[in-house]
C-alpha cells in the first residue's frame, strides 16, 4: 500500500512539476505579449515620432532578393533609406517562391512582416482578414498618386477602389526574344505568320537548334505562350477570360489552342519543355542552343549583356499578313495591382507605410537609373547610367502604338482560372494533351 | 509488475504526458482537418459551412481519379521495389562469408541519410532531355530517347522509382536487424535436414521477419498514399497534374487557391485511406493466436 501511495505521490510531483513548468513559460509569454502590444499601441501612435526621436527600429521586409533585377534594387533603396530615415533599419526576409504560401502562413500564424511584396492574390485574400493596411492616406501625404504615370493609375487601386499596395512596377511585356545571328546563319527571316514560323522551326530543328526554349515547369510561361497565340485571334487573351467577357469556347481561343497544338506537334518547344526551369531555358537561349525565348521585358538586360546585339525581340507571328499588322498594337503581360503592402497590426504601422511608399520609389528609381528599365510604376525624375540597350530603346518607340495588353498570371484575379489556364497550357506545351482536351477541361473547370 | 499494473491511477498518469501531446498534435488537428473540410474557407477569416459541396466538387474532379490512380501506382512500385531489393540485399549480405558486406551494408543505406531535395535534384540531372540517362542512351545511337519526367502517362512510375531508390535502405536496415534476431540455430538444424540455402531463407528467414514485413508494408503503402515532395520537386505535379496525388491536390487548393475547405476534403479522403490500408493490413497480417480466438468466438456465437 505504501509502495502504490508513493509511486502515486512521485507521478503527482512529476505532473505537477511539468504543469508548473510549462505555465511559468506561458506566463512570460503573455507578460511579454501584453508587454509588447501595449508598445505596439503606443508605437502605432507615434510612428514617425519615434523614428525622428532617435530610438532604432528595425522594420522586417519580405519581398525577393535572388537576382540583379531584385538585388540592385533593394540594396539601393536601403542605402537611401539609411540618409532620409537614419533611425529605421530594415531586416530582409527573402521571399520565397512557393506561390504566397509562406506569406500566407505568416498571416495565419500572426507573423507578416512589418513590410511585404503583395501580389494580386495575396491582396485579395488579406483584405478579407484585414492583414493589409488601407495606404490611401499615405498615398495621398507622400505624393505618391502625383507621381503615379497615367497609364498605371489603375495599379495602384484594388477592386474595391482602394490602395492596399504601392506597386513599383508599370505596364510589363511579354516580349518573344530571339537570336538574330541564328536566324542569319540559317538565312531565315523573322517570322510574322505561323507559316513562315513553321518553316523556321523545321531549318532549326534540321540543324539540331532548339526552336524556341520555353521554361514550361512554370506555368506562368507556358499560359504566356498560349496568350501570345491567343491575342492574334481574340485581343482580349487570358485577361479577357479571367474577367468572364469571354469563354475559351469562343471561336479565337479555340483556333488559338489548334494553332498551339500544330506549333508543338511541329517541334516549336523542345521536348522537355514541361519539366525546363528557367535557368536551363535561358541558358539554351544565351547560348545559342535555342533561336527563341520567351519572357517578360526585364530580360533585356541580361539578355543584352550575354548575347549584345546578336538579340533582338520580334512582334508576335500571326496567322496572316494582316492580322500581323493589327496585332502588333496588342501585346501579352500587363501591369498588376501588386506592391509592397503594410501589415497593419505591426507595431510601427504608420512608420512603416511611410517606408513602404518611400522603398517603393527607390525601387523605381534603381530600376530606371541601374536597370535600364522605363517601366516602372511612377515617374521618378532619373536618367539611366547608361543608354537604353537597343531592345528597350525599340520598346520604348513602340509604347505609345501598344493599344491594348492582357495580364500575366500573377495578375490575374480569377484563381480557379489562373490555376487551369497554367496547367493546361502545360499540357498542351508538352504536346500530349489535344486542343480539344485544353478547351473542354477549362470550359469544366470555369462551370 | 502486477501491483504496478493494478495502480490505475499511476498508469494514467506516466501515460498523460505523450497522450496529452498526441492530443494536442495529432487528433486535434485531424478532427480540424475533417471539420474545415465542410466549409468554404480561404485559411484567414471564419469559415462558412458548405455541408458536402467540398466532397462532392473533388469527386468530380477529374484530378481527383488521376491523384488515385498515381498514389496507387506510387505505392505498389515502391513497396514491390523496396520489398524486394530490401530482401535480397539483406540476405546476401546476412552471409558472413560475403566479401565486402560492410561496405555494401552502408552504400545500401547512404540515400536514405541525403535529403529528398538532394535526390531529386540528382536525378532531375540525370533524367533530364539532355540528361546522363539520355546522353547515355545516345552513346549507343539508340532511339530510345525518353522524355522520362514529361510524359504524361510514365512519369510517376519514374518519380516512384526515385523514391523506392532512396528509402530501399531503411528497408534494408530493417529486414537486416530482423534477420540478426533469428537464432542461428534454425539454420543449423535446417542445413543438417539438408536445406539448401534458398530454401531456408524462404521456410525460416520470411515466415520469421513477419512482422518486420508488415512494419515495411505499412509504411510503403501509407508512404505511396502520402507522395508529394518528389513530384513537387521533379515535375510540379505536370505535365497538366498528370502527376498529382491527393497531398497535391491539398496543397494546391489551399496555397495556390486560397481553398483551404477544398483542400482539407481532399486531405479528409486521403486520411480516410492511410487508415483503411493500415486496418487492411492488420488484419492480413493478424496473428494466429487472434484468429483462434475469432474462431472460437465465432462458434460460441452460433453455438
Amino acid at each position: 500500500m505504501k509502495k502504490k501511495i508513493l509511486s502515486t505521490l512521485m507521478c503527482f510531483s512529476v505532473v505537477a512539476t511539468t504543469i508548473m513548468g510549462c505555465g511559468a513559460n506561458t506566463n512570460e509569454t503573455t507578460n511579454g505579449g501584453s508587454a509588447s502590444s501595449t508598445d505596439a499601441g503606443a508605437n502605432t501612435q507615434s510612428g514617425s515620432e519615434s523614428a525622428d526621436s532617435g530610438d532604432k527600429i528595425t522594420l522586417s521586409i519580405y519581398t525577393q532578393y535572388a537576382d540583379d533585377d531584385t538585388k540592385v534594387p533593394y540594396d539601393y533603396a536601403v542605402e537611401q533609406l539609411k540618409e532620409a530615415y537614419p533611425n529605421v533599419e530594415l531586416n530582409l526576409i527573402v521571399q520565397a517562391q512557393d506561390d504566397g504560401q509562406t506569406l500566407k502562413t505568416l498571416a495565419a500564424t500572426g507573423q507578416l512582416p512589418d513590410i511585404y511584396q503583395a501580389s494580386t492574390d495575396v491582396i485579395n485574400t488579406f483584405r478579407e482578414s484585414n492583414q493589409i493596411m488601407v495606404l490611401n492616406d499615405v498615398a495621398e501625404s507622400t505624393g505618391f498618386l502625383d507621381k503615379l504615370y497615367d497609364a498605371n493609375k489603375d495599379l495602384a487601386y484594388a477592386e474595391d477602389g482602394n490602395i492596399y499596395a504601392f506597386p513599383f512596377s508599370g505596364q510589363e511585356y511579354v516580349l518573344w526574344y530571339y537570336n538574330k545571328a541564328l536566324f542569319e546563319e540559317y538565312n531565315l527571316e523573322v517570322p510574322t505568320t505561323y507559316d513562315e514560323l513553321l518553316n523556321c522551326v523545321e531549318v532549326f530543328t534540321e540543324n539540331g537548334i532548339t526552336p524556341l526554349a520555353l521554361f514550361g515547369q512554370e506555368g506562368w510561361n507556358t499560359a504566356a505562350a498560349y496568350d501570345v497565340i491567343a491575342t492574334r485571334y481574340a485581343e482580349g487573351g487570358i485577361k479577357a477570360l479571367d474577367e468572364g467577357s469571354a469563354s475559351i469556347t469562343d471561336d479565337g481561343y479555340v483556333k488559338a489552342a489548334e494553332k498551339m497544338e500544330e506549333l508543338v506537334a511541329a517541334g516549336l518547344f523542345q521536348e522537355d519543355a514541361t519539366t525546363t526551369n528557367y535557368d536551363q531555358a535561358s541558358e539554351k537561349f544565351l547560348s545559342g542552343e535555342a533561336a527563341m525565348f520567351i519572357n517578360g521585358q526585364w530580360y533585356i538586360e541580361d539578355a543584352t549583356k550575354a548575347l549584345g546585339d546578336d538579340v533582338d525581340w520580334m512582334f508576335y507571328p500571326a496567322a496572316d499578313a494582316a492580322s500581323y499588322e493589327a496585332g502588333k498594337a496588342v501585346f501579352s503581360g500587363g501591369g498588376s495591382a501588386s506592391g509592397f503592402a503594410v501589415n497593419p497590426d505591426s507595431e510601427n504601422a504608420a512608420l512603416a507605410a511611410e517606408v513602404a511608399e518611400f522603398i517603393t520609389e527607390k525601387y523605381c528609381e534603381a530600376k530606371v537609373m541601374y536597370r535600364h528599365n522605363p517601366l516602372v510604376a511612377i515617374d521618378t525624375g532619373k536618367q539611366p547610367d547608361s543608354e537604353y540597350p537597343a531592345m528597350m530603346q525599340k520598346l520604348s518607340d513602340t509604347l505609345p502604338t501598344i493599344t491594348a495588353t492582357t495580364k500575366f498570371t500573377w495578375g490575374l484575379t480569377n484563381s480557379t482560372f489562373n490555376d487551369a489556364i497554367q496547367s493546361e497550357s502545360q499540357g498542351l506545351v508538352s504536346g500530349q494533351f489535344t486542343a480539344e482536351e485544353f478547351i473542354e477541361d477549362i470550359a469544366d473547370t470555369m462551370e | 509488475m502486477k501491483k504496478y499494473m493494478g495502480n490505475k491511477l499511476a498508469i494514467f498518469l506516466f501515460v498523460l504526458p505523450a497522450l496529452a501531446i498526441f492530443i494536442a498534435f495529432d487528433f486535434v488537428p485531424i478532427i480540424q482537418v475533417f471539420t474545415y473540410s465542410f466549409t468554404d474557407w480561404n485559411g484567414l477569416t471564419t469559415p462558412n459551412f458548405t455541408g458536402l459541396q467540398n466532397y462532392f466538387d473533388l469527386f468530380t474532379d477529374r484530378v481527383f481519379t488521376t491523384s488515385n490512380r498515381n498514389q496507387l501506382i506510387f505505392a505498389i512500385v515502391i513497396t514491390v521495389y523496396q520489398m524486394l531489393f530490401a530482401t535480397v540485399f539483406a540476405i546476401t549480405i546476412s552471409d558472413k562469408k560475403m566479401k565486402g558486406r560492410k561496405f555494401l551494408r552502408v552504400a545500401y543505406f547512404i540515400p536514405v541519410i541525403l535529403s529528398v531535395t538532394v535526390v531529386c535534384q540528382l536525378w532531375s540531372a540525370i533524367l533530364a532531355g539532355d540528361g546522363l540517362l539520355n546522353q547515355f542512351v545516345k552513346l549507343f545511337n539508340s532511339d530510345f530517347k525518353q522524355n522520362w519526367l514529361g510524359d504524361r502517362y510514365n512519369a510517376i512510375y519514374v518519380i516512384a522509382f526515385v523514391n523506392a531508390w532512396q528509402w530501399m535502405g531503411y528497408q534494408f536496415a530493417l529486414i537486416v536487424a530482423g534477420i540478426k534476431s533469428i537464432p542461428s540455430d534454425y539454420y543449423e538444424a535446417a542445413r543438417i535436414d539438408g536445406c539448401s540455402n534458398v530454401l531456408a531463407h524462404r521456410k525460416i528467414t520470411i515466415p520469421l521477419l513477419a512482422e518486420t514485413y508488415k512494419f515495411c508494408l505499412i509504411i510503403s503503402l501509407t508512404g505511396g498514399i502520402k507522395a508529394f515532395t518528389e513530384m513537387n520537386i521533379l515535375t510540379g505535379g505536370g505535365p497538366n497534374k498528370s502527376t498529382y496525388t491527393l497531398t497535391y491536390m491539398m496543397y494546391n487548393a489551399a496555397f495556390k487557391k486560397s481553398d483551404y475547405g477544398y483542400g482539407l476534403a481532399a486531405a479528409s479522403v486521403m486520411v480516410l485511406e492511410c487508415m483503411m490500408v493500415m486496418l487492411l493490413i492488420n488484419f492480413i497480417f493478424r496473428d494466429k493466436d487472434q484468429k483462434k480466438e475469432e474462431e472460437k468466438a465465432r462458434r460460441k456465437r452460433s453455438a
